[in-house]
């Protein structure tokens, strides 16, 4: 008998406002699990990761720490979906945790809202969520739709896994925790050559060209492995490689057509929650994945 | 002469920044930069060069805007036999370097946004009809008074109301 | 009374000491887990200029002021009365009793008796049973009964008992009756007065260390590796071949692969940066170019010639620490920044060696490991009067440092057994 689990969900900005979808399909598989989440109306921008921290680190940081802070108020864990979120929040949470001076410093401007960071708060990904707290054997007994037919590529991003030692991830060269979940719902796991290679998309706005380049590199080897399709935690990566799939294959002169998926869709298709993926294919899949869903046994919409 | 700023002024301001002090741990192998997925298509892009003008305290680094070209994969960090936080301290030179604008427009918006409502991207009325749709909870509005009260110390509102990006106007995402 | 020493591990600066010790007087048991002894040293060979083993040339110089070499290995076992080898042995425990220790060792049957074998190898051409050779590089074999390399010591061969069938054509071939089937292992207590672990280092390929791609490709090796290829009595007779037996034009040398590394071995593995310019040396006497990746050369002033002969003869420096090997349509290409031109460069060659750290053997082994230390080596008085150590067991270093070290040792084990300040 499972006692269902709650924890704090960070939203951020771009999943609930940008890519809803991920939020979606995540929370249809939470639920089958027996997750609970609950949210805050005083939880705001993490902040952004990739730009925020290059214009004032302190305003970063003081931020971050207060989303932390607003989490631990409320007693439950905190996961976060998008990487980048779970990035800042690791990263305030271990700064604070390993530096007294910056802590008070923190402690400080939050004391007038009543908010305080302990540098303690255990702050997760979906990975931490799935694979340690509920475990593979449980996610594989809700699959009754194994994805045999499916080979998926795995891409973890920089921001879900690194620094190690603020992410508490399995590793920061070779992460296994999504290859698990994916062979856990009968897929294949495809092995590409540089597993950890970055998406490309942090400079976009410093160097356009630079980043569709560096975006096409990793493409290139995803497709050479043969996989179906790419999974992801990050909407920053999934709007990189999916949304922006287009402005990739110019530069890199070159057709792709590989769909990217959120994991929770992955794993929505394999539990039998297909109308959670195919309800909204058309709005956010430039990348078509009619073909996938007939490969993966859930037919076409 | 390296640099003019002989007090180390720059250099000591860094070392100073949360986790700034691993710099001096560079000793200059060049793993980073062969490591670094940037290097390997732009030849001036050189972690290691970046981090030597930092250790001699060359201030003009923080008005170079290839330090925008860092992707903070942190290869580079994963790498580095000395554990320095690589893409940490090209963040620390460009905000050293906000002021003189050495900042993307896009960066400008984004930050921006995050001080007066929130969020780093505009949240539509759309967007909001499309959660309810899919019947995801309202997720309210962040405390927005009292997160820039919180940051007057540090003048970030002040100073993003003055700077203004020398590659251009606002960018739209 | 006769004082009792226990040497744990038979290695260069195991037999120095154990050389020294007998000399003063003191009954030494000298315990090695390997068949013969020398250690790290069997798989080193010729060793340049001389093509001696190394111990020869570099104590000799210092001992014997260049008259007379005294072979350390030869000497050792047949002229010493007070010196007992015990070899395929292991200690298995060390407890204090009687104001010294026991020390308890358990042996392994080598099937070959010591003291009859002349050492005519004709067992060896009679047996039928090939083996992938342990010393081999590029695929050589060795029969079941066998010698582990020419020179080792004791000569006698031993009998591989997993792969033996057992046929007796050894036995029957033997004119002395040496050859034993039946020999079982053994135990034996010690009682001893000082224990002295001098178990040294092994050249540990970072096999979970990113970016340079040992598991993946032949070509990319470690220098006990490339020191048995460059050997003329290895398997390839001394010629130096890639993993499809082509020969080798060009070749890269990688140092600090896995040493002075937060992620790996923190500290600096002292003899690479030496025995890197000697091989670097010894290839282009070959006719092969070799380029070395370097951040730092450490060269100590008694191997300094190795560098200046290094430059002269032609080795390329390339200072810049590289992240990757990649194996290009079969060829290893070295990704490193030259950090002197700020070039980011794509070397390929027909062989990469990595200098691999120098990790202790010592904590390999229960009974040695409560002795050990910082980064699992020992200091050299671990307990006076008591317990030492000396070698590599002690911290990375290059031959003529453990020699030197071992003979400092020596007389302090000595003295303190003979109570000589009290």
């Amino acid at each position: 008998m499972s006692k269902a689990r709650t924890y704090t969900y960070f939203p951020g900005c771009m999943i609930p406002y940008r890519l809803p979808h991920f939020e979606l399909s995540m929370r249809e598989v939470l639920k089958k699990l027996e997750v609970e989440l609950e949210t805050s109306s005083d939880h705001s921008c993490c902040p952004e990761p990739t730009t925020f921290t290059g214009v004032d680190f302190e305003a970063w940081v003081t931020i971050a720490a207060r989303n932390v802070a607003v989490s631990e108020a409320t007693g439950n864990e905190t996961v976060a979906m998008c990487s980048g979120c779970f990035h800042t929040l690791a990263v305030a949470n271990h700064m604070v945790h390993e530096d007294p001076e910056l802590k008070e410093r923190i402690n400080k401007r939050l004391k007038k809202s009543g908010l305080e960071v302990s540098g303690e708060h255990a702050v997760k990904n979906l990975l931490h969520v799935l694979h340690n707290d509920i475990g593979i054997e449980a996610i594989a007994k809700q699959v009754t739709n194994p994805l045999k037919q499916l080979k998926i590529a795995p891409h973890y991003g920089c921001h879900l896994v690194r620094p190690l030692e603020a992410t508490n991830m399995d590793s920061a060269e070779n992460p296994q925790w999504m290859d698990e979940i994916i062979k856990a719902t009968g897929a294949e796991v495809a092995e590409f050559e540089d597993k950890m290679a970055c998406c490309g998309a942090p400079i976009m706005p410093g160097d356009e060209q630079k980043a569709l380049t560096i975006t096409s590199k990793h493409l290139k080897h995803i497709k050479a492995s043969g996989a179906d399709a790419i999974v992801v935690l990050c909407p920053t990566c999934y709007t990189q490689m999916e949304t922006q799939q287009g402005k990739v294959e110019a530069i890199a002169e070159t057709e792709f057509n590989i769909p990217v998926l959120s994991l929770g869709e992955l794993l929505a298709l394999s539990m039998g929650l297909t109308e959670i993926v195919t309800d909204n294919q058309r709005r956010y899949h430039r990348v078509k994945i009619t073909e996938l869903l007939v490969k993966a046994g859930v037919g076409g919409a | 002469m390296v640099t003019n700023d002989t007090n180390l002024n720059f250099r000591n301001w860094l070392l100073d920044q949360p986790e700034g002090k691993t710099l001096l741990r560079c000793y200059q192998c060049g793993r980073c930069t062969s490591a670094c997925p940037v290097a390997d298509i732009e030849p001036a892009f050189n972690p290691r060069l970046f981090l030597q003008k930092i250790i001699l305290s060359d201030e003009l680094i923080a008005e170079e805007q290839l330090v925008w070209n860092c992707l903070t994969c942190e290869q580079c960090e994963v790498r580095c036999p000395e554990h320095v936080k690589i893409p940490h301290i090209l963040i620390l030179a460009k905000v050293r370097g906000l002021m003189k604008g050495n900042v993307p427009p896009a960066a400008l918006d984004r930050a921006r946004n995050i001080l007066s409502i929130g969020r780093s991207l505009e949240v539509s009325a759309p967007m909001l009809k499309t959660r309810e749709k899919m019947g995801l909870p309202d997720l309210g509005t962040p405390p927005m008074e009292k997160i820039v009260e919180m940051l007057a110390d540090i003048g970030i509102v002040g100073n993003l109301e003055k700077v203004e990006s020398v590659y251009g106007g606002s960018k739209d995402e | 009374m006769a004082k009792n020493a226990v040497v744990i591990g038979a290695g260069l600066a195991g037999i120095q000491i154990s050389q020294q010790l007998t000399d003063l007087g003191v009954t030494v048991h000298l315990i090695e887990k390997e068949a013969i002894i020398g250690g790290l040293s069997t798989y080193l060979g010729r060793v340049f200029p001389t093509g001696d083993c190394a111990l020869c040339l570099d104590a000799s110089n210092e001992m014997y002021d260049g008259h007379h070499r005294k072979c350390e290995y030869r000497g050792l076992v047949t002229e010493k009365k007070n010196l007992k080898l015990y070899t395929q042995a292991e200690v298995k425990s060390i407890t204090e009793a009687e104001g010294g220790f026991k020390v308890s060792i358990k042996l392994e049957p080598r099937h070959v008796k010591l003291d009859r074998c002349v050492v005519c190898l004709e067992c060896i051409d009679v047996c039928d049973v090939e083996v992938p050779d342990e010393y081999a590089v590029r695929g050589g074999t060795r029969k079941a009964i066998y010698r582990p390399i020419p020179q080792g010591v004791p000569h006698a061969p031993l009998i591989d008992m997993e792969h033996c069938t057992k046929c007796g054509k050894c036995a029957d071939v033997c004119k002395v009756n040496a050859i034993d089937f039946e020999e079982k292992k053994s135990s034996k207590t010690i009682n001893a007065d000082a224990v002295i672990i001098a178990t040294g280092v092994e050249e540990k390929i970072p096999l979970e260390f990113p970016g340079y791609e040992y598991r993946t490709s032949d070509d990319i090796i470690s220098h006990a590796e490339l020191a048995r290829l460059i050997d003329p009595a290895g398997d390839t007779k001394g010629v130096v071949t890639t993993s499809t037996g082509d020969n080798v034009s060009k070749v890269t040398m990688i140092l600090c692969v896995g040493s002075r590394d937060k992620t790996a071995f923190e500290y600096c593995s002292q003899a690479c940066c030496t025995y890197s310019l000697k091989h670097a040396e010894m290839l282009r006497d070959l006719g092969i170019d070799v380029t070395i990746c370097y951040m730092d050369i450490r060269v100590p002033n008694a191997s300094v010639h190795y560098l200046a002969n290094s430059i002269e003869k032609g080795v390329k420096f390339l200072r810049g620490k590289p992240d990757k090997v990649v194996v290009r349509n079969g060829k290893p290409v070295t990704i490193v920044e030259d950090t002197q031109s700020q070039k980011l460069m794509q070397i390929e060659s027909d062989l990469v060696v990595l200098a691999s750290p120098l990790a202790p053997w010592g904590p390999n082994s229960d009974p040695v490991s409560e002795f050990l230390g910082e980064y699992g080596f020992a200091r050299r008085v671990v307990k006076e009067g008591k317990v030492y150590a000396c070698g590599t067991a002690t911290g990375p270093a290059d031959i003529p440092t453990s020699i030197a070290e071992a003979n400092a040792v020596a007389l302090r084990v000595y003295s303190d057994l003979m109570e000589v300040s009290k």
